[in-house]
């Protein structure tokens, strides 16, 4: 048995149950008497122009790729890094453990570089 | 983890290209219009990668834990990969400048893609097939979009990605039933365990969903209808590319899988199911091929009945059937590089031009393009004495071999068929006339390039027998 | 029906009902946050299998990563948000009879195969022989990874150029 995750999935639930249960119990305990002024996004303010949709740059979507990329790589460097004394000590893997990943981080590093040459950091 | 010099040599193509896509991005990132020195960089380097492959055909190692495979057939297919994309490479120069995509990245994703494709031919193991099959779709995705003021680029690249990756889910899917039934993922344990696996339910379906995932690839129907649309869209040099090599990659992935279950009952299973795929695909590209007015899409049909008569060798399956595929694909690779550089040539600086009527009177006004293009339509539908007649021939024979004339009656009758529309490009080039047609001045790079397919695809159709055996003597 | 159990159709139910929603949601955005539930499911489940590491990575990389770029997406595309989509049902008959046939073999698979039952056992953390298999068998896979992840960071950069 999973006995050991039983009190995260304890605590999962109840952060579940409680986010749910404060946002909703007091739609369904409170008073509801509406009016158009208290409706209104501001009531004694300018009124809203527009929708709350606005459009976002694109330089976000570069952003957001190189972050996903970065972290899918450190994802690989975990496993690596726990059991990196291990695999030093072990006779059939020694330094070539450290060498491999110094190889991936090499390779990566120069994307990294690409993209920081070619502006890809800039903020216009 | 042993590794010795003799792995180190046999792995000297792979390891090659993958240096090579480095410094390709280290001078990229160094040198200014780093993209009028990277084209011929580019073709240098994939020739010296077709070269060592040929060199080491008969060093054969199985390297990094039985996860990879050199010498032999895979170096064949090394050797297809490197030298056709060093004709795309030669094709591209002129093409991406007249673009409006001279960009140094376009050459990057071209080497990154032949990486991928030799890793699914040398593949064991099923992890190396899709991290190479990711590796080629990734780059083939971004250089099908390359041209970003393009909408029908765009469209192509959308289309590609989304199809691309409902066809990859296919395939982990299967490798996951895969990996469920056997336990492993590495191909010397299905072969092992072959005989208990053959009635498992579990590695028959995962075995069909890898070769549904495998059929987008291919461009077999009914998986096939990304295929007009890609091809259009994308640039007539990126075409070139996926057509020819990411088809033979997609084919070397199946030999992969099939060599160690057929070689341990044939038919099996998977018999009917390949021969489905493959009188739908050459019936279906034939017929549709007929209708289409650009010559772009006309081609993109025609490489769908292409995939069809290779699947025949694939259904077949003896000595004869792989062998025939694999020269077929050879045939193929440049019989297609040469169309499509020849395409690429008259395409307008719009990129109009690909229309049946933009050929009128060709024949009058471009005499060389004309006739090499003409040549290249007979090579394709099969006429001999040119390589794709032998190709053809080897995958029937193979099948009257196995048993299956019914195979071979139903190619035969789409090449008929197909005579019909590659004869029409000739008829529209010499018969008809206009005034429209504007002068183009092939550059040398190009003329180069297609001069090079041409050669071969007469050489093949002249002396196919010492190829055949060349092929043969890697079993 | 012991805790795990509940545990674990909890996390099914979540699954599965937020899935539904992705699919029918008329609205791009509700559709996106339904596939954070969903994600963050199969997270659960794959912890209930005893793979923590995969779980943690669903997290970190789908629920933290690719959602994001997902919510990125619809935001970055002007006026999609307010524009309904069609989820209207096209070529019913062929869509029917392709999904009917991988539903049947799929039901079938799961019937007929005799199922290897493990014993449940807290397993030890996954990370550790994740670590050791990187750097023995799949060691050429893991550098091979690297050029992956290189060419698709190239690939973004040079989508996304001016």
């Amino acid at each position: 048995m999973l006995v050991e995750y039983i009190p995260l999935f304890l605590v999962i639930a109840f952060a579940i149950v409680f986010a749910f249960g404060t946002v909703f119990s007091s739609k369904i305990f409170g008073p509801q008497r509406p009016n158009p002024e208290k409706l209104s996004t501001y009531e004694s303010g300018v009124q809203p122009v527009g929708t709350t949709h606005e459009r976002m740059s694109v330089k976000y979507y570069l952003v957001a790729m190189l972050f996903i990329i970065f972290d899918l790589e450190v994802i690989f460097v975990y496993p690596w890094a726990v059991q990196f004394k291990k695999l030093y000590l072990d006779p059939s893997v020694g330094t070539t453990a450290f060498y491999a990943m110094l190889i991936f981080l090499v390779v990566f590093e120069i994307g990294y570089l690409y993209v920081y040459k070619k502006g890809g950091f800039k903020w216009d | 983890m042993t590794f010795t010099v003799h792995d180190l040599i046999s792995l000297s193509p792979v390891l090659l290209i993958g240096v090579g896509i480095l410094a390709t991005l280290i001078i990229e990132m160094l040198v200014k219009e780093s993209e009028k020195i990277l084209g011929w960089f580019t073709f240098v380097l994939l020739l010296s990668v077709a070269y060592l492959s040929l060199i080491l055909l008969d060093h054969t190692a199985l390297v990094f834990e039985d996860k990879f495979l050199t010498g032999g057939r895979v170096n064949i297919f090394f050797f297809l990969f490197s030298f056709g994309a060093a004709v795309v490479s030669l094709l591209s120069m002129e093409y991406i400048k007249k673009a409006g995509i001279h960009f140094g990245e376009y050459y990057i994703m071209l080497l990154s893609s032949v990486l991928g494709m030799m890793l699914i031919s040398g593949a064991t193991d099923f992890i190396m097939i899709f991290i190479g099959l990711e590796q080629m779709s990734v780059c083939f995705y971004v250089l099908a979009g390359f041209n970003r003021r393009n909408e029908r680029s765009l469209e192509a690249a959308l289309k590609y990605f989304l199809l691309g990756s409902f066809a990859t889910g296919f395939l982990v899917f299967g490798l996951g039933l895969i990996y469920g039934a056997v336990g492993s993922l590495s191909i010397t344990e299905i072969v092992i365990g072959y005989e208990t696996l053959k009635t498992s339910p579990l590695f028959l379906t995962g075995t069909l969903l890898f070769i549904i995932g495998f059929s987008f690839k291919i461009a077999a129907v009914p998986f096939h209808m990304w295929v007009p649309d890609v091809y259009q869209g994308a640039p007539t040099s990126v075409t070139a590319l996926m057509s020819t090599t990411g088809k033979a990659a997609a084919f070397s992935a199946l030999i992969i899988i099939f060599s160690p279950i057929i070689q341990a009952a044939y038919p099996s299973f998977f018999t009917p199911v390949i021969s489905v795929l493959a009188v739908l695909s050459m019936l279906y590209g034939s017929i549709v091929a007929i209708s289409q007015n650009d010559l772009k899409r006309m081609l993109a049909y025609s490489s769908i009945a292409h995939a069809g008569y290779m699947l025949i060798g694939l259904a077949a399956w003896n000595e004869k059937g792989v062998s025939g595929v694999i020269f077929y694909l050879v045939a193929y690779t440049f019989m297609n590089l040469a169309a499509f550089g020849l395409i690429s040539l008259i395409e307008k600086r719009d990129l109009r031009g690909t229309e049946f009527s933009d050929y009128k009177g060709l024949g009058f006004k471009q005499p060389v393009l004309a006739g090499l293009m003409a040549l290249t339509m007979f090579a394709l539908s099969g006429i001999p004495p040119f390589a794709g007649f032998f190709g053809k021939y080897y995958v029937f024979l193979s099948a009257i071999e196995a048993g299956m004339t019914w195979l071979a009656i139903v190619g035969v009758i789409s090449s008929v068929i197909s005579v019909y529309f590659y004869l029409r490009l000739i008829v529209v080039m010499y018969f008809d006339n206009s005034d429209e047609i504007v002068m183009v001045t092939p550059s040398t790079s190009a003329m180069l390039g297609i001069m090079i397919s041409v050669l071969l695809i007469i050489i093949m159709g002249v002396a196919p027998g010492s190829i055949i055996n060349l092929i043969n003597s890697t079993f | 029906m012991n805790l795990y159990d509940i545990i674990f159709y909890l996390f099914a139910i979540i699954t599965i009902v937020s899935a539904t929603f992705v699919v029918f949601t008329k609205n791009i955005v509700y559709a996106a946050y339904n596939l954070l539930l969903t994600l963050f499911g199969i997270a659960g489940l794959y912890v209930l299998l005893g793979a923590d590491f995969i779980g943690i990575v669903q997290l970190i990389i789908y629920v933290g990563g690719i959602l994001i770029l997902i919510l990125f997406g619809v935001m970055l595309t002007n006026k999609i948000t307010d524009v309904p989509i069609k989820s209207g049902v096209l070529q019913v008959i062929p869509a029917s009879i392709g999904v009917g046939m991988l539903a049947g073999i799929l039901i079938l698979i799961v019937t007929n195969i005799s199922w290897r039952n493990m014993e449940l056992t807290v397993p030890e953390s996954t990370i550790g022989s994740l670590g050791m298999l990187l750097m023995n068998e799949y060691i050429l896979i893991f550098e091979l990874l690297g050029m992956l992840l290189l060419i698709a960071l190239i690939g973004a950069a040079n989508i996304a150029r001016k």
